[in-house]
């Protein structure tokens, strides 16, 4: 499991240089709908502590981005992930594997259209 | 050999030695991308270290108190609405990020956890009650209730979803 686990953390760590916030916002359209299945992606290919996608998040809003799609980045943010795949599959297996983050990914950008109507109501 | 029963410690190997190769390619190209890479990467392990010790004897005290046909009662497809609720909440306690989680689950698995719970856990790990105060400053307290509520209810719907689909 040790070099799995070295494997994860190095690749972890190459994202979070290689992919910055910047270029992650730099994603995002003026359409609510594309804006959640970009922020899904966005968010699995992320990575790093929960709190830099509320960071991103908040910046996201503050430029107009919706909640919709800042809702799905910081849900995919945890659940999904590019760079922990080969270690789940190593783990759990690819059936597993491909049924979780399925689930995770729909669920997500169900949340997130859910998380949005509910919040617009409410205030 | 079954997958089950590869040495634990060789695990990986290859897709270390891939990650290994990516870092040396970026090196030798004289990308100035590579040397910030591993230091972020000795950061994060330097954070999730003391979370990997509380996993390691958490799964050796598992291994030694509990017998798998005690693991299987509580956990397995004979355990009922408590195995799932037990799940969820340590999915929203669990600190540190869902790999280093991978070996006590992995072990938990091995002695007949069902793959519902697994998904479970994950899957409400997205609540990080020491993160909430700064979800509440960030996008206000209605977005955090709101969110938080849907998380619990689709952790505990997507388990049983992956049980459907594995059935």
């Amino acid at each position: 499991m040790a070099p799995m686990l070295l494997g994860v953390v190095g690749l972890v760590g190459l994202f979070q240089v290689l992919v910055t916030p910047r270029m992650l916002t730099s994603l995002f359209r003026d359409n609510p709908l594309l804006d959640i299945l970009v922020g899904t992606l966005a968010g699995a290919i992320g990575s790093g502590n929960p709190v830099v996608s509320y960071v991103i998040g908040g910046e996201m809003l503050g430029q107009g981005v919706s909640l919709y799609a800042v809702s799905a980045l910081i849900l995919a943010w945890v659940t999904l992930g590019f760079t922990q795949l080969p270690a789940e599959v190593e783990v759990f297996g690819p059936r597993f594997t491909l049924y979780r983050n399925m689930l995770a990914f729909f669920f997500t950008m169900l949340i997130a259209v859910l998380t949005t109507l509910t919040v617009q109501v409410l205030l | 050999m079954k997958k089950e029963d590869k040495p634990f410690v060789f695990r990986g190997k290859y897709f270390f030695l891939v990650v290994f190769i990516g870092y040396a390619v970026l090196f030798f190209a004289g990308s100035e991308k590579a040397i910030p890479a591993m230091q972020k990467s000795g950061d994060i392990l330097t954070k999730i270290l003391p979370i990997l010790v509380i996993v390691i004897l958490l799964t050796a005290m598992l291994n030694y108190f509990l017998r798998p046909q005690q693991i299987v009662k509580h956990l397995g497809h004979e355990s009922g609405a408590k195995a799932w609720l037990w799940s969820l909440a340590a999915g929203v306690i669990s600190h540190g990020p869902m790999y280093a989680w991978y070996p006590l689950l992995e072990d938990l698995r091995r002695h007949g956890m069902r793959d519902g719970l697994i998904v479970v856990f994950f899957a409400s790990r997205t609540i990080k009650i020491p993160l909430l105060p700064i979800m509440i400053d960030y996008f206000g307290w209605t977005f955090t209730l709101v969110v938080s509520l849907y998380i619990l209810i689709s952790a505990l719907v997507q388990g049983l979803f992956l049980e459907m689909l594995e059935n």
